[in-house]
């Protein structure tokens, strides 16, 4: 197995944030004697990532995933804990690790609004020192993964939120870096562009292998992209692995979905004999009910052979109401 | 070398960008004019009542008021522009796109210092060069090759200090990021228009070593004129390196405080 590109060892943030008290005379107070309050951000994570792995780290708002991220990409120094990427320690910020990484912010632009974007990624290809022939190359890539070569000549200021976003992606890229973080990059961004986004990174991930770590409220970014996720709440990170394996543990459930030829005349009844199946209110038409996994072959083998099914669909529960249920709890 | 490409690139975007605005070609220009406008015109009404005043004539004021003209131009131009978008409610560290500044990798006091041009101030800079070349033609008799260069090398130093000077200030920001604390040197900096000898003792030395935007035209137009000592000129320079290095410090302690903005 490759060697880890990211390894994070007991990483730790202590934010120091002023406390104020409301009110004017407060207000004034604070002024001369201000008081300070110690926040624990990030408590003691510990992860490694390989080379080409794209993991979603997710969480609800302020479970500290933009400063795992920030300490990642070196902008914060961390209050203890190791992090090693690429083989640097990120906080160092020799310019030599920030060639090899990149960030994107869904909520904040790298490009300059008044000119061009063109423009933008010109500087950025002298200030990342990328030669020209390449340049020219891995822009041509990412104008045609992302298809805006009609953006191109636009003030950034007159683009729309989505085609934004497509140039602050090739400003994190052009200069091919080994690592990219990413935070709420479909931040705010309409269904169709957060899938075209979607795919562009999937295509992009495997054309160059690049390792990601994935932020988003959007669990289908993270469905989407990412085999592995890490969860984070309260600033601890409560599970590491498979998405797949997350919603089984958080679900021991499926739910079936059914539509008869005729209407059954005591459905409610025929399921008593099922203590782990629940019947949920039908829509549109389809009866809906809950079952403990080990008992869904059982229990639909005795459907179908017993009541005048048409249709029969067996399915996980939605991931959002998974995560739903963690953030509620704060335990995986 | 790359450092000049980059500042090339930075200029020519800087450029793009103010073109944009059309309305600020013509009121620039009204603005430079104005300015030198009111300083000729103080200097004239001075010197047509007085001789000198405590040492100062007409071509040695006059080019005093060239050196304070170029080196506002300076201030406009490049060093104050970049500085003060990392500061203020409006500034990069406020906004947090600081955060992208400290991702690049490029040297980021380099990167802070020349980013932002506003190239309409070149307007201001060749009114400050007209200026400057009016006072050495009134002082034509008594120029020699040693007061030229020590103008030379002495402004060079003036523009360093100056540099220092809102660096140092900049670098609070890091400290209380909505404060825009460069505008106590563009405030100060205006007493640089006038020979420090004018203002009483107490003042002066705050000008010359506190706050020295003194040392940053006085010094450099008494090279010209021919009236430093070299003791003074050796005090200013190591005065200035002093000033380099202790902004340059201040600044890499802020670059460590910065928490960058909430997500």
């Amino acid at each position: 197995m490759a060697e880890p590109i990211i390894t994070v060892k007991n990483l730790t943030k202590v934010y120091r944030v002023p406390e104020r008290a409301p009110g004017l005379s407060a207000s004034i107070r604070g002024l001369f004697k201000p008081k300070f309050q110690d926040v624990e951000a990030v408590t003691d994570i510990n992860f490694t990532i390989r080379p080409g792995e794209m993991v979603g780290l997710i969480g609800p708002n302020g479970a500290g995933k933009t400063t795992t991220l920030k300490m990642l990409s070196g902008l914060l120094y961390p209050t203890g804990g190791e992090a090693k990427v690429s083989g640097y320690t990120p906080w160092d910020r020799k310019a030599e690790y920030l060639q090899r990484i990149s960030m994107v912010m869904g909520n904040r632009s790298a490009m300059n609004w008044d000119i061009p974007p063109l423009d933008s990624f010109r500087v950025l290809s002298k200030i990342y020192k990328v030669p020209q022939d390449q340049y020219q190359r891995t822009l041509d890539e990412l104008i045609t993964l992302l298809d805006m070569e009609a953006l191109l000549k636009k003030p950034v200021r007159n683009l729309s939120l989505g085609e934004r976003m497509k140039c602050e992606l090739v400003a994190g890229l052009l200069y091919q870096p080994d690592v990219l973080f990413l935070d709420e990059p479909t931040l705010g961004l309409d269904v169709a562009m957060q899938r075209r986004l979607r795919i562009f990174l999937k295509q992009y991930n495997q054309q160059h292998q690049v390792s990601v770590i994935l932020t988003s409220h959007y669990m289908a970014d993270v469905s989407a992209l990412c085999e592995r996720v890490m969860l984070i709440h309260h600033g601890r990170l409560i599970f590491d692995g498979a998405l797949q394996e997350l919603a089984d543990k958080l679900a021991p459930f499926k739910l079936v979905k059914l539509q008869f030829t005729t209407p059954p005349t005591n459905l409610e009844g025929f399921l008593t004999q099922f203590p782990s199946v629940e019947y949920l209110p039908s829509e549109n038409g389809h009866h809906i009910l809950r079952i403990a996994r080990s008992d869904v072959p059982k229990v639909t083998a005795e459907i179908l052979s017993n009541l005048p099914v048409a249709d029969l669909s067996v399915e996980d529960p939605p991931i959002e109401a998974v995560i739903d249920q963690i953030y509620e709890e704060g335990k995986v | 070398m790359q450092a000049l490409r980059l500042i090339f690139e930075f200029f020519k975007v800087s450029t793009q960008a103010e073109m944009a605005h059309r309305a600020n070609f013509f009121i620039r220009f009204l603005n430079a004019i104005l300015n030198l406008a009111t300083g000729v015109l103080s200097l004239t009404v001075i010197f047509n009542q007085v001789e000198s005043i405590k040492g100062w004539d007409m071509p040695s004021a006059m080019a005093l008021l060239g050196v304070y003209l170029l080196l506002a131009a300076l201030r406009g131009l490049f060093i104050g522009p970049s500085l003060e978008s990392v500061a203020g409610m409006d500034g990069e560290i406020w906004q947090g796109t600081f955060d992208f500044t400290l991702l690049r990798p490029v040297d980021k006091q380099f990167l802070v210092s020349f980013r932002h041009w506003r190239v309409l101030m070149l307007f201001d800079l060749c009114l400050a060069l007209g200026v400057l070349g009016y006072a050495i033609h009134l002082m034509q008799a008594e120029l020699t090759l040693l007061a030229v260069m020590g103008f030379i090398i002495t402004l060079i130093a003036g523009a360093a200090l100056l540099y220092a000077a809102l660096l140092a200030f900049s670098a609070l920001v890091f400290w209380n990021s909505g404060f825009l604390f460069t505008w106590i040197i563009n405030d100060l900096f205006q007493l640089a228009r006038y020979p420090v000898e004018l203002y009483p003792g107490w003042l002066r030395l705050v000008l010359t070593w506190i706050i020295p935007v003194g040392l940053m035209t006085t010094i450099p137009a008494q090279a010209l004129s021919g009236k430093l000592s070299w003791q003074w000129m050796i005090l200013t320079l190591l005065f200035t390196i002093g000033a380099l290095i202790g902004a340059s410090w201040l600044f890499r302690q802020g670059l460590k405080k910065y928490t960058s903005a909430s997500s």
